[in-house]
């Protein structure tokens, strides 16, 4: 019975006619995401359509989306299992190293898009002229960072993720007497001074009272912010300090004190810190001469890693990334009169696996190529003799 | 050589080895599982930066289209004006043993460095205008080291007024509950080109002590520039 059940699972992956299926529904979902990116901006389309395992549409009247087309992580992943069982598939035989060979190096390639899409993080470090930079932090996602700032050389601080506040309810903050209550959560909100005669805010401590919170619908454009909101109540020791509105969109930070501590309130971006900072030395914006075309464009760093007693300089520039400590940082952007350098900042652990595949998959064809070739030379060479 | 004639074993699907294709794809499935989690980090105090400002998100778009931060950039508040450069600024004198330096932090206009042991600090903030009024203000303080608000009478109750060369100054004294006392003595005063000055003495409730009649000889000597 179990023999039979794993007989039809192994037909089902290793058929031709769910190749076929997979690459149209491939297909499919390339031009949707095409098309989506129109109302849901790049990064948008490419996680609700490439990278996600089912793609969901939330229709007015339900109450929860429904999935409408699978997505491109599982047309992938059973793309991917479909390519390793027909590559098993292949007769076990020296004559066909070659074929395994591309086989595998396919495989791979897959797989490294599949660790790309699943595990990759897209951050970017904003860094002025003088400055020293020691966190990179997300483009999108948001914390609200409750920071313990009482040791005069030291910051203890707690990230609180966007996503753990959506969820709402109580989070206990490990390390700290502190339980953060969520009493509301805003994906995206507008701020505003609140005017005389409107109803109270759900604020009562910090400067929210004084503000008035309108929420709005989620942006994914490229260019566009959501300015994630919310109104937390910090409890100690069964002590309440109040209940606060924090927001990406205010820009000083709030704080308040508890049994000596002092504990700062911030939404910001999702920060992660590192062991090591950057100092930007040198931003340089190189033109043509008599021209406004832009010829170059370089940040000169400071790398210092107390860990590895490490500090030397670094240059950065347009098609000359700096890979460092698993990551890769590349020239993205600049700002301020030439005086703030973006750097995007890419992790990607499978980033070797496409160049791998390439030399498998050349590999293997050469491999082929001669065998092929020798037994086609080792067929005339029996002809002629026979 | 390897003899290239000579078959191998052929692979034959077992239930072992089609659990061991499906358990690949299950464990990809995990790849992408990130867990929600408070994180904690130590970090060294960001030294300030005298242009640091807003932090932009900046995200990826062709070098050469990007002059300035982008309109709606995170950190960018828009409704709270940057420290402003006061017309009619104040002037105070400083105890023996106490320096000041020009801002050093957000919002501030200045700090000052007392010479006491102890975790305690003294800051002046400016800010046009009523600044939200005194009330909203004093029970903010208040907030910050969980005590409960005022209304208008106990804030009246709560009030010293100082005066002052440059009008009167209201002095506010709080000290915390719980094991470790924090204290805050803040001066609020409006000065005639309708900014208000915020003058605050905060930290644990000993140091306080010791710092605070210099710090009410601070806010005595406050008069017009």
């Amino acid at each position: 019975m179990i023999k039979t059940i794993a007989a039809r699972v192994w037909a089902f992956f290793r058929s031709f006619q769910l190749t076929i299926v997979l690459l149209a529904l491939l297909m499919c979902l390339v031009v949707l995401c095409t098309l989506a990116q129109v109302e849901m901006g790049t990064q948008g389309a490419v996680n609700a359509y490439m990278r996600s395992f089912v793609v969901w549409h939330q229709f007015s009247g339900l109450p929860f989306p429904l999935p409408m087309f699978p997505g491109g992580a599982l047309v992938g992943l059973l793309l991917t299992l479909n390519l390793i069982a027909k590559t098993l598939d292949i007769k076990l035989s020296w004559g066909k190293a070659g074929m395994w060979l591309v086989h595998f190096g396919l495989v791979v390639l897959f797989a490294g898009e599949f660790v790309a899409g699943m595990m990759q993080v897209d951050t970017n470090m904003s860094i002025e002229v003088g400055q020293t930079v020691n966190f990179v932090q997300s483009y999108k996602n948001t914390e609200l960072a409750l920071i313990d700032v009482t040791d005069p050389t030291w910051d203890e601080v707690y990230s609180v993720p966007d996503t753990l506040l959506a969820r709402g309810g109580s989070i206990a903050v490990p390390g700290t007497p502190i339980t953060l209550k969520v009493k509301r959560y805003f994906p995206n909100a507008e701020l505003s001074n609140r005017a005389e005669g409107t109803p109270p805010s759900m604020a009562t401590a910090g400067i929210g009272p004084s503000v008035s919170v309108v929420e709005q619908p989620l942006v994914s454009a490229d260019n566009e912010m959501n300015q994630a909101s919310a109104f937390v109540e910090p409890v100690a020791a069964g002590h309440s300090y109040g209940v606060w509105l924090v927001s990406v969109g205010l820009g000083a930070p709030q704080s308040f004190i508890h049994e000596g501590h002092n504990y700062v309130l911030s939404m910001r971006l999702r920060r992660q810190y590192l062991p090591y900072a950057f100092t930007l030395k040198q931003f340089r914006h190189d033109v043509y001469p008599g021209t406004d075309i832009p010829k170059n464009f370089s940040s000169l760093v400071q790398i210092t890693n107390p860990s590895r007693h490490e500090s030397r300089e670094a240059l950065i520039y347009m098609n000359q990334p700096l890979r460092y400590e698993g990551k890769t940082f590349y020239q993205a952007s600049f700002g301020k009169n030439d005086t703030l350098s973006v750097l995007s900042v890419v992790e990607n652990p499978g980033w070797l696996l496409p160049y791998v595949s390439c030399v498998l998959v050349a590999i293997g064809l050469l491999a082929h190529f001669a065998i092929v070739l020798r037994r086609s030379l080792k067929r005339r060479q029996d002809k002629k003799e026979g | 050589m390897p003899n290239l004639s000579a078959p191998l074993p052929r692979f034959r699907p077992t239930p072992l080895k089609t659990s061991l294709l499906i358990g690949s794809g299950l464990l990809s499935l995990a790849l992408g599982c990130r867990s929600d989690e408070v994180s904690h980090f130590r970090v060294p105090k960001e030294a300030p930066f005298a242009q640091s400002g807003p932090r932009p998100a900046m995200p990826p778009m062709p070098m050469g289209e990007r002059t300035g931060e982008p309109a709606g950039a995170p950190g960018a508040t828009p409704d709270m004006p940057p420290p402003p450069a006061p017309r009619a600024s104040l002037k105070w004198s400083l105890p023996r043993g106490w320096s000041e330096q020009p801002g050093g932090g957000t919002m501030r206009f200045a700090t000052f460095k007392a010479p006491f042991e102890g975790k305690l600090e003294a800051t002046v903030v400016v800010l046009p205008g009523q600044a939200g009024g005194e009330l909203a203000n004093v029970n903010r303080w208040r907030g910050q080291i969980g005590l409960p608000g005022y209304d208008e009478a106990g804030l009246a109750k709560a009030r010293t007024v100082l005066r002052t060369k440059a009008g009167a100054l209201n002095v506010y004294d709080f000290t915390s509950e719980g094991q470790v006392k924090s204290r805050m003595v803040a001066g609020y005063i409006s000065t005639p080109d309708g900014n208000t000055w915020f003058l605050k003495l905060t930290g644990d409730a000993a140091p306080v002590a010791k710092a605070k009649s210099d710090f009410m000889s601070i806010l005595g000597s406050v008069r017009l520039d």
